[in-house]
């Protein structure tokens, strides 16, 4: 197997590939701002030069020449060479700054000319904290410049597009948002303008930067430069805890992480999985944390005189067992959903058809021609596959709206119903109608009972995307009846770590008074003379993967440590035929 | 080895005649060794032939890096059946060089019939011709000649009956400095952004769209004629040994006749100064000289005793022979503002890719500024020369280099000179 030494150590590998991201992959530093794994490598930032060096070979004797001591002979290049941009051969000897004063001396030279002319207003910037431009400087940048002029100025507050704000004096010219633009999202839209000290990304004169997945530029921006609109100044980065998730607002489950400070979403970012996003994510699949934050419901409300007012968990355990024992189970309509996670249309559907009632159905979601191939699906809802192996009946709009005139009590799990037009408040009228939601919308106003349940940040709970990948989410946000300190599952951030009683930046009026439906139903069961108890999410997908065939050996230790597993549904079967 | 000059006959910008016309070329022996290659080349002037003529004439690339135009042409893989091109180099944006434009305007189907010949021993289907956009005229002029040329069958389909195609195209720069080097021409050719690209991979495995290409200098492929017919020995002959032909010199500076005289190469710089140009206007005294191109190291007038314009030669005394457009300097020129002067060329044309050059040249500039403007410190030349050792080798092409060896050099050879302009910075504490 060929090997390449790096700083005196061997290693072997059976790839070809380029430098950096071998010693990247093995545990080593090496520091870095242009190059992207996903992207071309332009070799622009020259900051990951290295010395190296191959073994000389011998024509003569056919083979490589050696020293007394029987060692190989090795010739570096004159020059420092980008690790980037440098393939492995056998043989070959890579020094970095571990093991090269050269190496260290040119890294420091590079980082003293990149700040010449970037501005040092990092307590002010909103990358700092997660800036790769900071961080190496202060591991292996020069002490203080030299430089005693005026820096460059160059044009700040640019609104490139609806969603993405450029300074450019921060820019350092890596490119990767142009070739972000040009390889990966394909409109072209970004370029590098004007040139030499002066240059910095823009697009065609008049231009909107519009792109779909604009955002993901101020992801791999290495600096301050790009920045999202809705976020900026909103946060520093070790104000908020990261939770991984999945992105709940198209069928694609690219996965995410949520970025919460004091119970509240702050944004959205890609989450790194080779499988389904690579490293990037839609532009509107970041306005989620709208749904998490915005209009939610708080406590259980009950409708009196036309009007919903807030009532107490008894009174709706209460009144939700008098619907039911005042209703032949027949005439029960149960809707589940494919906005809720596996869990929770399992748990709903195992409670109501333990009642006697039908059989859970749903109504999917498509919008034809919503989708781009890439990340964006025609399938508007995270789980529509997963009610469908869970066994629900898919109803078209028409036979929707025939069962919902049948029934005389209508159980409804998340869905928008007025809201997608599935009904109007008239097909409603004189049923009785209760909605599961998260958030107050127009179906939650027509409801008799309204229960609030927990939403994808405050639960753990699994999504089947569309091509049969079941992935979860993990709990970002606390509810009034959950906390950091005991669920051990969340995480915690520098300042709920190091925080003491007295800061005022965490307060309680973000926490959202809700349940979990499978906690909620758990707690209604002895009520109806039913058994059922789940305390977690982890347990009922135990019980699915125990009781239907498709979710079989499926558990969340296997999901985390192999970033989701296919299901074995029939498409999937066929893929891997 | 003294070189007689003085009855040299030029033949790259011949004598009499306007050469533009091509019946007038023709009248003077001209496309007769593209007649003579596409007649006998089943025979004697296969493709590895001519390859292989050149390379013993010894022919060295004109566009400053003098690397061997032969051995370039054979670094072109085995024909795979896709398109295939040469890019003729006649950006010439270099300050002090001006000679590619006397071809266009004197001797534009020299030229042509080169690249033809060169085109078809690397088996090209294309020459994409790059000048420089300030060049308005000269480009009417080739595109002039090319019609011409294409008329009278020595460029398009089937030419002189050979069954080979080969089409040119002159192509009009934008004004960049840095689409003169070889690879951020491709990319302007390709119609994007002037920037150089990381080699390997080099041209000749992916260059214009990815394709084979060869890059060489519009005098480098005037030359090739010559060599065709004189043959490769008689060439080899001719000026110094290791880098033999004619070459265009650009004399520019304060001489009394300054222009591009054609001369074999070897010459020594003190003819080309005073018996060629003029001597130094005024009568006043040489004080420096710039042998090929603003980048190449600058030479004190007592550097150049005894050299002559040859890339071994200039390699001994501390330069290189560049494009070998000469800038002569009198005794009254002030070396601080030369310097600036130059940095501040570097410092509008790096184009920003690579971080040392983009921060380095502007930095250069603003310290060169600050010295010119008497507010400079002794410590500002050690750190002048600091950069250029950050700089140098380190980017992706040689502009870095380019911009920091003049800095260098022109230091290093005239200290005095800059430290009189120039403060104390540190202080005799007594």
């Amino acid at each position: 197997m060929p090997e390449i030494i790096i700083d005196d150590k061997k290693f072997t590998y059976d790839t070809p590939g380029k430098v950096l991201p071998f010693i990247l992959d093995h545990g080593m530093d090496l520091p870095f701002f242009c190059y992207h794994p996903s992207l071309s490598i332009p070799a622009n930032c020259r900051q990951c030069l290295v010395e190296i060096g191959t073994p000389v070979f011998d024509r003569a004797t056919n083979s490589f020449k050696t020293d007394e001591n029987g060692e190989k002979v090795i010739q570096f290049f004159p020059k420092l060479m980008t690790a980037c941009s440098q393939d492995m051969s056998d043989g070959m000897v890579v020094k970095t700054h571990v093991s090269s004063e050269k190496v260290r001396r040119a890294q420091k030279d590079t980082l003293e000319f990149i700040l010449v002319n970037h501005p040092l207003d990092c307590p002010i910037c909103d990358q700092a904290g997660e800036c790769p431009l900071q961080i190496q400087t202060y591991k292996y940048g020069p002490e203080g410049s030299r430089f005693e002029y005026k820096k460059v100025h160059k044009p700040k507050r640019i609104q490139l597009g609806p969603r993405v704000v450029l300074d450019a004096e921060r820019c350092i010219n890596c490119t990767r948002c142009v070739r972000f633009t040009h390889e990966i999202s394909k409109t072209y839209q970004l370029s590098i303008v004007s040139r030499g000290d002066k240059n910095y990304p823009s697009t065609a004169n008049g231009k909107e930067f519009d792109d779909a997945y604009s955002l993901n530029t101020v992801d791999i921006c290495p600096v301050g430069a790009l920045t999202q609109a809705d976020f900026r100044f909103k946060a520093r980065v070790w104000e908020m805890n990261q939770t991984p998730s999945i992105d709940i607002t198209n069928g694609k489950g690219t996965n995410v992480d949520l970025w919460v400070r004091d119970n509240l979403v702050l944004r959205l970012t890609p989450r790194h999985n080779p499988h389904v996003n690579d490293y990037w994510m839609p532009d509107s699949s970041r306005e989620a944390y709208r749904l998490f934050n915005e209009n939610r419901i708080s406590r259980p409300e009950i409708k009196l005189d036309k009007e919903l007012v807030k009532t107490s968990w008894n009174n709706a355990k209460e009144t939700i067992a008098e619907i039911i024992e005042a209703h032949d189970t027949k005439e029960v309509l149960v809707l589940g959903s494919g906005y809720a996670s596996v869990e929770e249309n399992f748990v709903f559907n195992q409670f109501f058809t333990a009642l006697g009632c039908g059989k859970a159905s749903f109504v999917p979601h498509v919008v034809e021609g919503a989708g781009d191939g890439f990340l964006l699906t025609d399938d508007q809802a995270p789980n529509t596959k997963g009610c469908e192996l869970l066994g629900f009946r898919a109803h078209t709009n028409r036979t929707f709206k025939n069962a919902l005139a049948k029934a005389t009590v209508v159980v409804v799990l998340a869905e928008d119903i007025v809201g997608r037009e599935l009904a109007n408040a008239e097909d409603l009228a004189g049923k009785t109608f209760v909605y599961f939601g998260t958030n107050n919308n127009t179906t939650s106003k027509d409801a008799q009972l309204v229960v609030p349940i927990t939403c994808a940040a405050e639960h753990a709970a699994s999504y089947v995307n569309v091509d049969g990948r079941i992935q979860r989410t993990f709990a970002a946000k606390e509810t009034v009846y959950t906390s950091r300190a005991t669920n051990l599952e969340m995480s915690t951030g520098r300042l709920d770590r190091f925080g003491t009683k007295f800061d005022n930046w965490r307060t309680d009026k973000n926490k959202v008074d809700c349940l979990p439906v499978w906690e909620f139903l758990s707690e209604l069961a002895p009520r109806l003379n039913q058994t059922l108890s789940y305390e977690t999410g982890k347990e009922v997908l135990t019980a699915v993967s125990s009781s239907v065939d498709a979710f079989a050996g499926v558990d969340y230790d296997k999901m985390d440590t192999e970033m989701g597993v296919v299901l074995s549904t029939p498409e999937t079967e066929e893929k891997t035929a | 080895m003294a070189i007689d000059f003085q009855n040299y006959k030029t033949l790259i910008i011949p004598q009499g005649g306007n050469l533009r016309d091509i019946k007038a070329y023709e009248k003077q022996g001209g496309y007769k060794a593209l007649k003579t290659v596409f007649d006998a080349r089943e025979s004697a002037w296969t493709r590895e032939n001519v390859i292989n003529e050149v390379k013993t004439a010894g022919l060295r690339g004109r566009g400053g890096a003098g690397f061997n135009t032969g051995l370039k042409w054979s670094f072109m893989p085995k024909p795979d059946g896709g398109k295939r091109y040469l890019a003729a180099n006649g950006d010439e944006s270099e300050p002090g060089t001006f000679k590619d434009r006397v071809i266009f305007e004197f001797n534009p189907h020299l030229f042509i019939e080169g690249a033809i010949i060169g085109a078809y021993s690397i088996q090209a289907d294309a020459v994409y011709v790059y000048i420089r956009g300030e060049y308005r005229s000269w480009i009417r002029f080739m595109e002039q000649a090319v019609a011409d040329a294409y008329k009278a069958g020595y460029l398009g389909k089937n030419i002189l009956g050979s069954g080979i195609n080969i089409d040119m195209y002159v192509h009009s720069g934008a004004g960049a400095y840095i689409c003169g080097e070889e690879s951020s021409l491709m990319e302007s050719l390709e119609g994007k952004r002037g920037y150089p690209r990381v080699k390997p991979p080099f041209p000749a495995q992916r260059g214009l769209w990815g394709r084979p290409t060869t890059i060489n200098n519009i005098e480098s492929l005037a030359n090739v004629p010559l060599i065709l017919n004189m043959g490769a020995a008689k060439y080899a002959e001719m000026g110094a040994k290791t880098h033999p032909g004619p070459v265009l010199y650009g004399i520019s500076g304060h001489v009394n006749r300054p222009g591009v005289y054609e001369f074999p190469t070897g010459m020594l710089i003190t003819d080309l100064i005073y018996n060629v140009a003029g001597g130094i206007r005024n009568g006043k005294k040489l004080k420096a000289l710039v042998p090929g191109g603003s980048s190449t190291p600058i030479l004190r007038a007592d550097q150049i005793e005894g050299v002559s314009m040859d890339a071994d030669s200039l390699r001994t005394a501390g330069s290189m022979m560049g494009t070998a457009g000469m800038s002569i300097l009198d005794e009254d020129t002030d070396m601080v503002d030369f310097l600036y002067r130059i940095s501040h060329f570097y410092h509008h044309e790096s184009c920003g890719q690579c971080t040392p050059c983009r921060e380095g040249t502007g930095w250069l500039e603003k310290i060169l500024k600050k010295i010119k403007n008497g507010d400079g410190e002794m410590r500002d030349l050690d750190l002048l020369l600091d950069l250029t050792t950050q700089m140098e080798g380190r980017t992706v092409c040689a502009l870095a280099d380019a911009a920091a060896w003049p800095v260098r050099h022109t230091i290093t050879r005239f200290r005095d000179e800059f430290e009189a302009r120039c403060r104390k910075s540190v202080f005799a504490i007594a």
